[in-house]
């Protein structure tokens, strides 16, 4: 042994029993007698063991000796005294266990010296020391020789391990009971609701949008073919069917491989393992994360079938590109149904959960296609497939990124998200809801043509940038049957249909007329229609309205006066029936926005948005008032109905009112303001609009079955372009859309 | 003693008429025991140990030319010194019995005699027919020497410095060993050299206790075969020669005595092993050096005076009858009780050389 023990005495006889008692261990001890030589030694040698005979020592080696602890922390000092004087040097400082009284007690200080050195030169992690102990230990049992010194001491060996052996069995049984005290109830698995997508139809049944967190559709175990289950266990668990929720063969390979590499390059956890940590832990990485996600692994074991577990985790697995489960990375990648899935596409689809963006074959193809071919090989090698299965399947290639996704009526789909978010909250996007909406597609796209070649036509005349939006409302039940927000919804989310608030011009004044056939007019009562300034009632302000030709034709009907939109007579009736009563008209048809307080209000200085307007006309068409209605039903995951919309109109007008309602704004397009509607050829009714300097030109109508809106203008409020009032610039586009096919 | 043994062929002494044949020279170490009645050397010869002996004692005659002339015809050891001839080794015993009277020693009671003048030459003379020239300046020799008297305040120095210059003089590298230590070392290899070893000599008998080879303690009490044949004579009024003669050819303490010379023997038997236990037992229990033992330790007896039947059991028994703080597996003699110390001696000087 290189650095040799030093023993210190003044006796030599007693220093040379040391030595030899030292060195029959099979050590190497370097004998001194004098302080001087023993203090060099110690200096040069720096030995780990000293042994001090202190029996006839002078001061002058007492004190040297008492100086070692503290020159020479690393030191032990085995010290030998008489029983005497033992106690004065163990409160100098020497370690008890270390010190010994004479007799010499070989065996005593045989022991202690192997302890040392045994922890001091890290003997304990050189697996000959065991070997040898364990010969020693054998020798001794079979020879009965208990007092051998080697096997007093490997006993210790024995039982100081053990003791650390239960200190460390406590510990970690401790840790293990802290880790699982808060294990999550596997119980939880019974009612298995992974977030899922909630889905928009249209009437038709047509799918319009999917809305979630996770992209996920659940698909039960037993409708994922055989080929796809062994694709998966293939790759990720191929002892799935033997093993009790750990594989331990697998970990112990896993643990090897990964130490050779110096990192981790396997993983050990199996499909239940995984399926444990996605449903109830965290991704941190910790013993106690590990030891919850094998208790739970195994409860799951005990309580699921294989292929349920199986079930669970493709439909909880992530492939990437925002699928969840196995049925969306069927579509997402493939655009098929998971049951449609072939033996390529799955042997794809099991490559993707360990690394879903690495292995992309949207991102990575040549990566993916060698991931899926290593994936279709160890199906090959586990006898899943037969060789012409797999010569077929590598001859597959990788799917390319098709953007499956259509957006049809994005703004249509935006204002029902936004309402259904309202109502569901967040579970909107993880419930799984199926949305039945009330979009009539065919009209949906009738409407988009309409305002697209509305919008054509001002482009052609040298107006760009003008947007258009139409709102289309069943007249029996309210409901949106079409809706276009805008141009372009990349480019714009704002919903022209539903959130701008626009000057409504004079598609506002029938309100007035109602208020007025409520309050006993009729169509053919008379108004005067000349220019009068009104003042405010304090009479600081004053207000003359102009009629839009300039002309003022005296006392006409109300039928004229609405027919042609005169400003002056309409204004005269808001003044004689009251803005507060047509105010009040107005809210009891639906009109939520404010309206101004004051006479200009009649001839529509307040901002209105073009699906309130609508609604009001459809009232003005049945009477009956509405709040906009977007979905027939909802069901959830397990298509059980969570809510029928049945249509909720509310008579607000009587028929007598309807009729001379139908009268004046028939007359509208029979002699008014939009005769070009008489092209339909059927009655139709509604009111244009136009507001100052041509920024907002409105049409609002109605025939037998529905109310459509068009509003037409900019977002920046300019003027849409001179002379583009209600009748030039949204009368033919409601004309375009009411047009039968 | 009264062995003899005719190895021994020849003198090297210079002063006087020489009749010396060249000793068989087997070159390698050498092991050489000292005793109050005997010189032995011992070395190895192939794998065994060669063991020549002399007898330590001479005998003079007058010089004259015819008893000269005698001599050397007999092949007789002497040298002449005073007008004397100094007859050494074996002979020196035939003329002491061919005149009825006693040896003269060169040792006495283990330690060079004081009382002879030329103890210093003749102990040499003899070591020299023993001992031949060393092959190579240095070699070893191990002598041994008994341990300082325990109740005495003689020293062994005096002794053990002429023997290393006698020895050193003739060209060898000398070391001393404890003849009980020589004991252990010959005895106790396969106990870790571990135990008691006690040479019993005629003038003394050396105690050595080791562990593990370290001589832990060893002394010696001046009592040995001499005192006892001292003793027994003075009592029974028979001279010591056939005290001696007695003791070695009839003595068994294990048989009732049969006369008053085996009673006396008895007693004087007795008394040796009581004083060789008491001063064990003196000894370990005030030595600070004594290791505690947990595993008994054998006791090894050798020499001459150990050798008459029943010494062995006797000093067993006695020992069990003391306390001590050593436990004792077995009380044995050595293998060859006569030569034992000189092959310890060989044992020691082996291990030097290495």
């Amino acid at each position: 042994m290189a650095i040799p023990i030093l023993v210190f005495s003044t006796d030599k006889t007693r220093g040379k029993l040391f030595s030899r008692i030292i060195e029959s261990n099979g050590f190497n001890a370097k004998l001194y007698n004098n302080s001087a030589d023993l203090d060099y030694a110690v200096r040069t040698r720096r030995p780990h063991i000293i042994v001090f005979d202190a029996r006839h020592c002078q001061p002058r080696e007492f004190q040297l000796v008492e100086s070692f602890p503290g020159r020479f922390p690393d030191a032990e000092i085995i010290l030998i005294t008489s029983a005497a004087e033992l106690p004065s040097f163990i409160s100098a400082g020497f370690k008890g266990e270390n010190c010994f009284s004479d007799p010499i007690n070989p065996e005593e200080i045989s022991l202690k010296v192997k302890e040392i050195y045994f922890i001091k030169n890290k003997a304990f992690l050189r697996i000959k020391t065991y070997f040898v102990l364990l010969g020693v230990l054998l020798k001794g049992i079979f020879s009965g020789d208990r007092d051998n010194p080697y096997i007093v001491f490997t006993k210790k060996i024995i039982l100081a391990g053990a003791a650390a052996l239960s200190v460390m069995v406590g510990i970690a049984g401790g840790f293990i009971f802290y880790s699982m005290s808060d294990l999550p109830k596997v119980q939880l698995l019974e009612s298995y609701a992974p977030f899922e997508s909630s889905f928009l139809y249209a009437a038709d049944g047509t799918e319009l949008a999917e809305f979630y967190l996770e992209r996920r559709k659940f698909v039960p175990f037993y409708k994922i073919p055989k080929h796809v289950k062994q694709a998966f266990i293939a790759v990720e668990d191929a002892r799935f069917y033997e093993h009790h929720g750990i594989d331990f063969i697998r970990t112990f390979g896993a643990f090897v491989n990964n130490l050779r590499a110096g990192d981790t390059v396997q993983g050990g956890s199996t499909i239940t393992q995984q399926l444990a940590k996605m449903l109830f832990l965290t991704p941190e990485k910790s013993l106690s994360r590990k030891i919850k996600e094998a208790a739970i692994s195994m409860q799951i074991e005990s309580r699921y079938k294989k292929d349920e577990i199986l079930g669970f985790y493709l439909n909880q697995a992530y492939f990437g590109a925002r699928a969840y489960g196995i049925e969306a990375a069927s579509q997402t990648y493939f655009g098929k149904k998971t049951e449609d899935l072939g033996v390529a596409d799955a042997a794809m689809l099991a490559a993707l959960p360990k690394a879903p963006s690495v292995y992309s074959p949207f991102t990575n193809p040549k990566k993916a296609l060698i991931r899926r071919n290593l994936s279709l090989k160890s199906m090959l090698d586990r006898g899943f497939i037969d060789r012409q299965a797999y010569a077929a399947a590598v001859k597959e290639p990788v799917p390319e990124y098709v953007n499956r996704k259509k957006y049809t009526a994005p703004y249509f789909v935006e204002y029902i998200r936004s309402a259904m978010e309202q109502k569901f909250g967040d579970r909107l996007y993880t419930a799984g809801f199926k949305i039945y909406t009330t979009l009539d597609l065919p009209l949906q796209k009738k409407a988009e043509k309409a305002t697209a070649d509305g919008r054509a036509a001002f482009a052609k005349a040298g107006l760009g940038d003008v947007e258009a939006a139409l709102i289309a409302v069943d007249l029996k039940t309210g409901a949106i049957k079409a809706m276009v927000g805008g141009s372009n919804y990349q480019k714009s989310q704002f919903n022209k249909a539903t959130q701008a608030a626009r000057q409504t011009g004079s598609v506002f004044k029938p309100i007035v007329y109602l208020t007025a056939f409520k309050n006993g007019y009729s169509p053919d009562d008379m108004i005067d229609d000349m220019e009068v300034t009104y003042s405010s009632s304090d009479g600081r302000q004053q207000w003359t309205p102009h009629n839009y030709t300039r002309k003022y034709y005296g006392r006409v009907t109300l039928r004229t006066a609405l027919s042609h939109s005169l400003n002056a007579a309409t204004v005269a009736l808001a003044n004689i029936v009251g803005m507060d009563k047509v105010i009040s008209t107005a809210r009891t048809i639906g009109i939520t926005s404010n309206i101004y307080p004051h006479l200009p209000a009649a001839i529509g200085v307040s901002e209105m948005t073009l699906l309130e307007l609508t609604y009001a006309y459809t009232t003005f068409a049945n009477g009956k008032s509405f709040i906009p209605m977007v979905y027939e039903k909802i069901t959830d995951r397990y298509n059980i109905k969570v809510e029928d919309n049945a249509p909720k109109g509310v008579q607000t007008i009587d028929p007598a009112n309807i009729a001379k309602m139908h009268d004046v704004l028939g007359a509208v397009v029979t002699e008014g303001t939009s005769v070009a509607a008489k092209s339909l050829n059927r009655t139709v009714y509604g009111k244009t609009g136009t507001t100052n300097d041509y920024k907002d030109a409105w049409f609002i109508g109605f025939d037998d079955n529905m109310t459509v809106g068009v509003w037409v203008g900019r977002d920046n409020n300019r003027p849409i372009g001179e002379g583009m009032s209600g009748s030039r610039a949204a009368l033919p586009i409601w004309i375009n859309f009411m047009k039968e096919d | 003693m009264s062995d003899k043994n005719d190895d021994a062929k020849a003198a090297v002494n210079q002063k006087g008429p020489e009749k010396a044949k060249e000793i068989e020279h087997f070159g390698g170490p050498i092991g050489l025991d000292i005793g109050t009645t005997n010189i032995v050397s011992a070395r190895t010869r192939g794998s065994s140990v060669h063991i020549t002996k002399q007898l330590n004692a001479f005998f003079t005659v007058p010089a004259s030319k015819i008893t000269g002339m005698t001599l050397l015809k007999n092949d007789v050891l002497y040298f002449s010194q005073g007008g004397s001839y100094y007859i050494i080794g074996n002979a020196a015993d035939t003329f002491a019995n061919t005149f009825n009277t006693d040896t003269r020693r060169p040792v006495e009671s283990g330690l060079l005699s004081a009382k002879e003048d030329e103890a210093l030459n003749v102990i040499q003379s003899i070591i020299k027919t023993l001992v031949p020239p060393p092959k190579n300046q240095g070699d070893l020799v191990c002598y041994s020497i008994p341990g300082d008297p325990i109740d005495t305040k003689i020293s062994v120095l005096h002794h053990d410095t002429i023997l290393k210059r006698t020895l050193q003089d003739m060209g060898y590298t000398a070391i001393a060993i404890n003849e009980g230590f020589a004991v252990i070392m010959s005895e106790l290899a396969d106990e870790s050299y571990t135990g008691i070893g006690i040479s019993m000599g005629g003038g003394m008998c050396n105690v050595c206790f080791s562990y593990l080879s370290v001589p832990v303690f060893s002394y010696s009490i001046q009592k040995g075969g001499d005192y006892v044949d001292a003793m027994v004579g003075a009592a029974v009024g028979e001279s010591q020669t056939r005290i001696k003669l007695i003791k070695e050819k009839e003595l068994n303490l294990l048989k009732d005595p049969k006369n008053k010379i085996e009673t006396s023997l008895s007693i004087y038997y007795e008394d040796l092993l009581e004083t060789l236990i008491l001063s064990i037992q003196r000894v370990v229990t005030t030595s600070e050096s004594v290791p505690r033992l947990t595993k008994p330790i054998s006791v090894v007896l050798s020499g001459g005076t150990a050798m008459p039947v029943g010494v062995r059991e006797k000093f067993e028994k006695l020992l069990k009858a003391n306390r001590l703080p050593l436990q004792f597996s077995s009380v044995r003699m050595a293998e060859d009780p006569l030569n034992t110390t000189a092959k310890g001696a060989l044992q020691l000087a082996i291990a030097e050389e290495k």
